[in-house]
Order: C-alpha cells, then structure tokens, then sequence
C-alpha cells in the first residue's frame, strides 16, 4: 500500500489515474484541498452575483438587469456566499488541519468524511442545475414563507433552492460527526481538551451547532416540500398554517448558523496572533469558554431576526436581552486577541495583517449588532442597508478576512510552497480598503431609507452617491482577488518552498514536513502542554525548559497502514443527487434513486465487513 | 515502536476515551435526531387545536389499536436487548431468531401505522384536510420511516447472521443497530404521549 | 419466552452490565405504565391536568428506563450520555420555546 509515495514507485502515472486517485480519495488532507478549490471556485461565482448587482444599483433608475434577475442575483448571491464559499473553506481547514493539529493520523470516518465531501458537491452542482433549467432560486437566502409557495412561486425555482440546501444539509451533518468523535477520541497522548489548539476548540463547538443547528433548517424545509409537493398547510394561511412558522424554524437554524460561519474564523485567529506576537494567547481557557457559551447561547436568540413581526413585548424583550448577553462573551474574546498583541515581539506578516483586519471589522460588525439587539432602533434599520452593512462587516470583514489570515498562514503547510508577502500585504490593503469602502456607506444608506433587496431606486432620494461609491467599492475588492490569484499562480510555479516550520509555530502541524506525508506524524507525538511545539523549543518561561528533539526515530513508515481509497463515497453521493433530483423529474426517478442509494449506503457499510486477514479500517 | 503499531493494529476503532468511534458516532447523531424530531413535534404542538375544520384527533384517532402498536414497538427494545446478549455471547442461533423477532415486531409496528394511515384517508383525513392532517401524517410519517429504515437495517444484519457472516467480533454492530432502535422506540414514546394519550 | 430464555446465562461484559433478568422486568415495569396510562384515559371524571401530568411523567419514566437500561447509558462512559443528554435539553428548550411562541400553552391549561 502506497504511504508517503502518492503512487507505488514505477507505476505509471497518467491524468487519468491522478483524477481518479482523487476522485476515491479518503485522505482528510486530500477532501480539504478539495473543500479549499470549491469554495474558492463558488466565491468567485458568488462575487460575480455581488459585482453584477452592485454595477445595476450603481445608478438610480438602472436596466442592467430586471426586477427578477435581481431576486436571482441577491438569492444566489447570500445562499452561494454562507453555503458554498464560507462554509467549504471553513471545512478545508477543519479537514486538513485538525487531525494535524492534535497529532493524529487521520479522522475517525475516513470514507464518511469523502463522502460529505462529494454530497457537498452534489448540492452545489443541484443548486446550479437551476441555471440550465431556467429556474433561479429568487426567494432570497431565508426563502421566507409563504412567497416560496406554489400560490406565489409556481416554477421549479424555489424546488432547486429547498433539494439543494436539503442535500448540502446531510453534507455538513456528516462532517460534524464525523470531527466530534475525531476530537473527542483522537487526540495524541497528553493532549487534555485544555492543552487543544483554540483552532480545533472553536471548530469543536461549530460541529456541536451544525449538528443541532441543522436538523431545524431541515425540517422547516421539509415541511415546505410538503406545502409545495404533496398540499399540505404548514405555511398556508388560508388551511389556518402560519408562515411565521418557517421563520422560527429557519431561523432556529440561521442564528446558530451565524456562529458556524464566524467560530472558525475566530479560531483561525486565535492562532494567527500568538504565532505573530511570539507569545501565548491571552487568558486562553477564558477563550475557550466564550466560544463555548457563544455556542450554547447562540440557540436562545433566533427571534431577533425576527423583531417586526409582532411576536409581542414579552417575547421581544427576552430575545433582546438574549441577544445582548451574547455580546458579552464575544467582547471578552476581543479584549483577550489584543492582550495578546500587547507586549508582543510583533510580526508583521500577511496573515497577522488578515487577523488585525478581522478584529477591527469584526468589532464594527459586533457594535452595529449590538445596536439591532433593541427591538425598537431594529424597527427603523430591519430590512433596510443598515442590515446589510452589519452582517458583511461580520461575515466578509470577520469570516472572510479570518479565513484568508488561515489561507495566508496555512498555505506552506498544505502546498509546500510560500505565498508571496509583497503580494499578500498587497491583497490586503486593497481588500481592507475596498471592502470598507463597499459597506460602510451602507450604514448611512440604511439610515436615511434604502430597503433591501430593490432592484433600482429613484434619482431623487439622496442614495445616488453612496451607492456608486458602494459599486467603486465592489470592484477594487475584485481586483485585490486578482491580486491574490495572481500571487498563488507565482508562486506555484517559481516560488521558495516551505520549510516545515516556516512562522516559528506553536502547535503541532509545524512539526511535520511541508506538505506533510500521507500519514501525517512518522512518530504520534506525545503532548505536554498547550503550544507543546512552542515548548519544546523554547520552554514555557516558567521553570519547563526546551525540551532536546529526539534524534530522529528510525521509523519505518512503510509499514504505516492508511486507509485504501474508496468509490463507494462518490458512487453513494451520486445515487443520492439522482434521487434528490428526482423531486424535480418523475416519482419513478425518485423511487429508483431510493433503492440505489440503499444499495450503495449497504455496499458502503460493509465494504470493511469481514475483510481479509491483514487489512482493517 | 513495535507497541505503537501492535496498538493501530489492534483496533483502530478505539478511541482515547476507550470508546469505539462509531458508538460515539452514533450517539452524536442521536442527539442530532432529538432536535430533528424535537422540531417536527414542536410544529406539531404549534399547530395542535388550530385546524379551521375536521376531523380532528378526538373523532379519529383510536386509542386501543394504537396502544396495541405501541406496545409491540416497546416489546421490540426488549428483543433487540435479548439480540445483543445472544450475539455478545456467541449464541448466533437466538442471535438470528431475536433479531429476526425484533425486524418482525418493527414491520408489524409499520403494519399497524399503515392500516391507520389508510384508515384515517377513508374516514376523510389527508395530508391536506386541514393541520391536524398536515401534522400528523408529517411527524408520524417521518417517525415510520425511521422505523422502516431499522427493520431493513434489522434485516441485514439477521442475514449476514445467516450466510455466518456475523460473529461476537461483530456485537459492536449490533449493538449500534439496537442504539438506532430503541431510539426510535423512545421518539415513540414522546409522540405517542404527545398526540395520542395527552387530549 | 422467558423461561426458555432465563437458562441462558448471558456472560458478563466489560463494563458494568444489565442482565437478561433485568432487562425482561424493565419491559414489564414498561408495559405496566403503559397499561396505567392508557388505563387514566378512561377513567371517568380525572382532572384534566391530572391527566396530562401523569401522561408526561410516565411518559419521561419510560424514555429514562430504556435510555438507561436498553440502550446501555447507565452503565456505559459518562461522556456518551453527555453527548445525548445536552442535545435532548437543547431539543426539549426549542419544544418549550415554540409552543410558547404559538401560544400553544394554552391548550395544556385549558378544559
């Protein structure tokens, strides 16, 4: 069996075998990279959605697109943006590096974690499906009842959006199992749940709300499948249903769904500023249970989505003041990341700039949140642009900047290659300055009247400039992509390679080769503090001195057995989209879908069933 | 280094915690299923008393047969229990017949759920009557599904057992099929005190 | 069923384990609650909110009995029954919380 060889020695490597070597792969390091390229592909796509709606509101009185394109657009651009983009590249990252970094050799499911990988991709290719069909989900990211039922949606476009986001569902479920039992019960010796990375502890929490979150999200679609398909009155005024229904349920997911997106990010940075500060994160346990109240408590505010719609005085007052405790907690995790900074040996390198953007945006982000908190300000700026400069300012200046501070950082340990930092800082300042010149103006629009989701706007309101400014805005954020893009083609071709430890690192990942071998860690290393790389070379300052390397293991790492690949993943991911899609079709093509998706969920289950003497999973 | 790979080779499924991967998997995913099922019966709580018309529960549903029902599922834990125990103690011919037993109470309960559900179309109650029909039939719907589910699941595992495929090496399996089932059998318990007895 | 059964000594198990005998008095101790409440329903005259309380502690009785017993939590790692039991509180909340919401409270108070 092939270990740290990508293919036995002599054998002939052609396109096609390197395309199905990744196509059966069940390497965690090989699904993220496959995560990382997807959710950067759908970034793009979802940054072309938002170029093209902020060139038709550049104007008043704009035709670039028409009222329904624009529904498209906005729709396409949200679900694309939190499903497609944010969360795969969240994933890359829990994938490549999570095992890394508590120094295990694998996850817990190799072939399950394959498969979430190629059901994301079957949900993503039937979420696009509806381009070719002609039906472009318009009902917006939240798809609020009852606009999305047949009475007002009577194409296949709100049928796309629900199967899609259905099946991208079961995508990440699987996932989060599959990393709860991965960090619970893989850990190397000596690394207690305090001595984790905060990376691995932030992402732990996320896997507890996606797999909480989500079943919420998939019943409230569910039951819109069934007003949709088969009659039923769960969102119908008129059997007596209440569409308010689909928001608590939605959002029941969409609140803790919030937290998914920006957890990992915070925990990205959480990494980024003690490697750059050469010193340990500020009040590290404190960190942890903030991300883990954020989580918990994360459940209990839903409804502050959900403020105009007259849930009442008792019940607007428990979820505000819900929503303002939630603060709390994430403001101590900001005071904590510049305690750390404080009295730092600062770096100042390309990820520790994506770090610093993050907590100055985030923090804007945080305090236009706190403002929607109160029931009676969020009257005014509910649905306005006030709204949508807050949740960009966390999800692009938080999310997006703390995932490229990862990229930044992470990249010479998954490509073996350094990214250039000219270009980097490059990326930065153009993305820094675009980006707030694209939402800040936002605020002011929001303040003296623009609604959400409008096409085009009369020339005499007063939202001419800012808008324009907006588009300008937009598109300098797109040329530092280009930048970006331009830095990873560089340096792909003729950049430095990485040594293993290229930032002087802390945690484990930096102890191996860059990339790392097929089975991670030569020697399961063994744990004895937090940042136990940090101690090992330097000591802990408090009496633990460096601790020697041990003269390097004679290993034989030929006889490291890891998991063979397998097709059952993408085989059982396909006969699950035939099914899924199926909705769309004829019965019969779901009927069928169903027995083959059985056949392959029984082919999966026992392919390592018995297996001959020798091998194992 | 030689005690390092006896210890990978031993059994790669157990964790630090000396938990088997996939029992732990499968507890995660059941606490995943509470709040699957959590929010399927608060919409049916939601909307309980709320239908603008007929029939409701009160008219329509029938307590005896359905108490029959639920007592077969609930009997169902026991032999998955007493399936467990054969397999763990290598008794594979009681292994076979409690499992066997434990896939036909499952099948009966989906027989019974199957009469109920024909039954209440022809007394007037469907899917689209009104939010007692949209709810009932939706939770109690989803709920047989899982139940199906098991028994096919039930029914693979008494196979293997019969083609000798299935050993005490394998009671791990067994056990995490009869997690799956008596959890179906609790979620049971909940929806039957919830629509049925509870007016 | 179970006399046959009782002579099969069932072998002891790593950790702590419910016996065959155990289990076979859980199911009674189940399906004599179960009696006990279907048997409330028809009893004429009952309280309404007695009604209900009994149902919903029986019915909480019974859920325990087979997490703990059949399902093995009693007697297993204390880690898995916090992976379920969080989730369970989690889902019970969201429960509560909508039927607040939907002011479906009211039907328990009522009649």
């Amino acid at each position: 069996m092939a270990t740290h060889a990508a293919f036995m020695p002599g054998t002939k490597v052609s396109a096609g075998s390197v395309i199905w070597s990744w196509i059966t792969t069940v390497d965690h390091k090989r699904v993220g990279i496959l995560y990382g390229v997807s959710a950067f592909f759908f970034f793009l796509v979802g940054g072309v959605e938002a170029l093209i709606m902020r060139l038709q509101l550049a104007h008043p009185d704009s035709t670039l697109v028409t009222a329904g394109r624009f529904n498209e657009l906005f729709t396409m651009h949200g679900t694309t943006m939190v499903f497609l983009a944010i969360m795969p590249m969240s994933a890359a990252f829990f994938n490549f590096m999570i095992p890394l970094m508590i120094g295990a050799r694998d996850v817990a499911f190799p072939r399950l974690n394959a498969l979430s990988y190629w059901i994301f991709f079957s949900g993503a290719l039937l979420l696009h499906l509806s381009f070719l069909a002609g039906a472009v989900p318009d009902g917006g990211w939240f798809g609020y009842a009852n606009l999305t039922s047949h009475q007002f949606s009577p194409t296949h476009s709100i049928d796309f959006w629900m199967l899609g986001l259905q099946v991208l569902g079961i995508s990440s479920l699987m996932a989060g199992f599959n990393f709860i039992v991965t960090i619970i019960n893989m850990r190397a010796p000596g690394m207690t749940l305090m001595r984790m990375p905060l990376f691995v502890w932030m992402s732990f929490v996320v896997q507890f709300l996606v797999v909480l979150a989500f079943p919420a999200i998939t019943v409230a679609l569910i039951l819109l499948m069934f007003d949709r398909f088969f009659g039923t009155l769960f969102y119908a005024p008129s059997g007596g249903g209440d569409p308010l229904l689909w928001q608590h349920l939605f959002w029941i997911f969409g609140h803790p769904e919030v937290y998914i997106l920006i957890l990992p990010a915070m925990g990205i940075v959480s990494e980024v500023l003690p490697t750059f500060s050469r010193k340990p994160l500020f009040g590290a346990p404190v960190v942890i249970y903030s991300g883990i109240m954020i989580g918990f408590f994360g459940f209990g505010v839903w409804s502050h989505h959900m403020f105009s719609v007259g849930m009442g005085p008792v019940a607007d007052s428990a979820f505000s003041i819900a929503t303002m405790l939630i603060a709390v907690p994430t403001g101590v995790k900001i005071l904590n990341w510049i305690g750390t900074l404080w009295g730092g040996r600062i770096r100042f390198s390309t990820p520790l700039y994506f770090s610093l953007g993050f907590i100055a945006m985030f923090t804007l982000g945080g305090l236009s949140g706190v403002m929607h908190a109160s029931p009676p300000v969020d009257l005014q700026q509910t649905d306005s642009y006030f709204i949508v400069a807050h949740f960009h300012y966390v999800l692009f200046g938080g999310s997006i900047f703390g995932l490229f501070s990862g990229v930044y950082y992470w990249w010479p340990k998954i490509f073996g290659k350094l990214l250039d930092e000219r270009l980097g800082k490059l990326h930065f300042w153009l993305m820094m300055i675009g980006f707030n010149v694209t939402f800040f103006p936002m605020h002011f629009l929001g303040l003296i009247g623009m609604p959400r989701r409008i096409y085009t706007y009369a020339p005499d309101l007063g939202w001419n400039f800012w808008n324009l400014v907006a588009t300008i805005g937009a598109f300098t954020i797109a040329l530092s992509f280009l930048v970006f893009l331009g830095n990873v083609v560089k340096t792909t071709r003729s950049g430095a390679p990485a040594p293993a430890d290229p930032w002087d690192g802390r945690t484990l990942e930096w102890t191996i080769p860059s990339p790392p071998p097929v089975y991670n860690f030569a020697v399961e290393p063994v744990v004895h503090d937090r940042d136990d790389f940090w101690v090992q070379k330097y000591g802990d300052g408090h009496g633990t001195p460096p601790r020697k390397p041990s003269p390097p293991a004679h290993v034989d790492t030929s006889s490291i057995h890891m998991p063979p690949p397998s097709y059952w993943p993408i085989l059982l991911a396909g006969a699950f989209l035939f099914m899924m899609s199926g909705a769309l079709v004829s019965i019969y093509q779901v009927v069928l879908g169903a027995f083959l998706t059985l056949f392959c969920m029984i082919r999966f289950m026992l392919e390592y069933h018995r297996p001959a003497a020798g091998g194992h999973h | 280094m030689a005690a390092e790979h006896a210890a990978v080779a031993h059994n790669p499924n157990i964790g630090t915690t000396g938990l088997d991967h996939r029992k732990m998997g499968m507890w995660a995913f059941l606490g995943s299923e509470c709040m699957f099922f959590g929010s399927l019966i608060g919409t049916y709580l939601a909307y309980k008393g709320k239908s603008i018309n007929g029939p409701g529960p009160h008219e329509i549903l029938n307590i005896p047969l359905t108490s029959v029902s639920a007592f077969v599922l609930l009997m169902s834990s026991l032999l998955m229990v007493l399936a467990l125990a054969a397999v763990q103690r290598n008794d594979m011919k009681w292994g076979k017949i409690w499992l066997f037993l434990t896939a036909v109470f499952g099948a009966g309960f989906v027989g019974f759920q199957i009469f109920e559900f024909t039954h209440f179309v022809h007394l007037g109650l469907t899917l689209q009557t009104n939010l007692f029909g949209s709810t009932f039939f939706v939770l109690t719907g989803f709920h047989g599904a899982h139940v199906t589910g098991g028994v096919i699941w039930l029914l693979a595992m008494w196979w293997l057992a019969v083609r000798g495929k299935l050993g005490p090496q394998d009671s791990l399996k067994v056990e995490i099929c009869g997690l799956y089932w008596h959890f179906v059998d609790i979620v049971w318990i909940v929806i039957f005190a919830l629509v049925y007895l509870i007016p | 069923m179970d006399s046959s059964h009782a002579a099969h000594a069932p072998a002891a198990h790593d950790e702590g384990h419910a016996s065959v005998q155990t289990y076979i008095r859980v199911a009674v101790v189940l399906a004599i609650l179960t009696a006990i409440e279907i048997g409330a329903l028809y009893v004429p005259g009952l309280p309404k909110h007695v009604l209900v309380t009994l149902i919903l502690i029986f019915g909480t009785m019974k859920f325990a009995l087979v997490v703990a017993f059949f399902m093995h939590l009693r007697y297993d790692n204390k880690l898995l029954t916090v992976l379920f039991v969080g989730p369970l509180l989690i889902a019970t909340g969201i429960i509560l919380a909508i039927m607040a919401l939907f002011g479906a409270y009211l039907l328990l108070a009522r009649g």
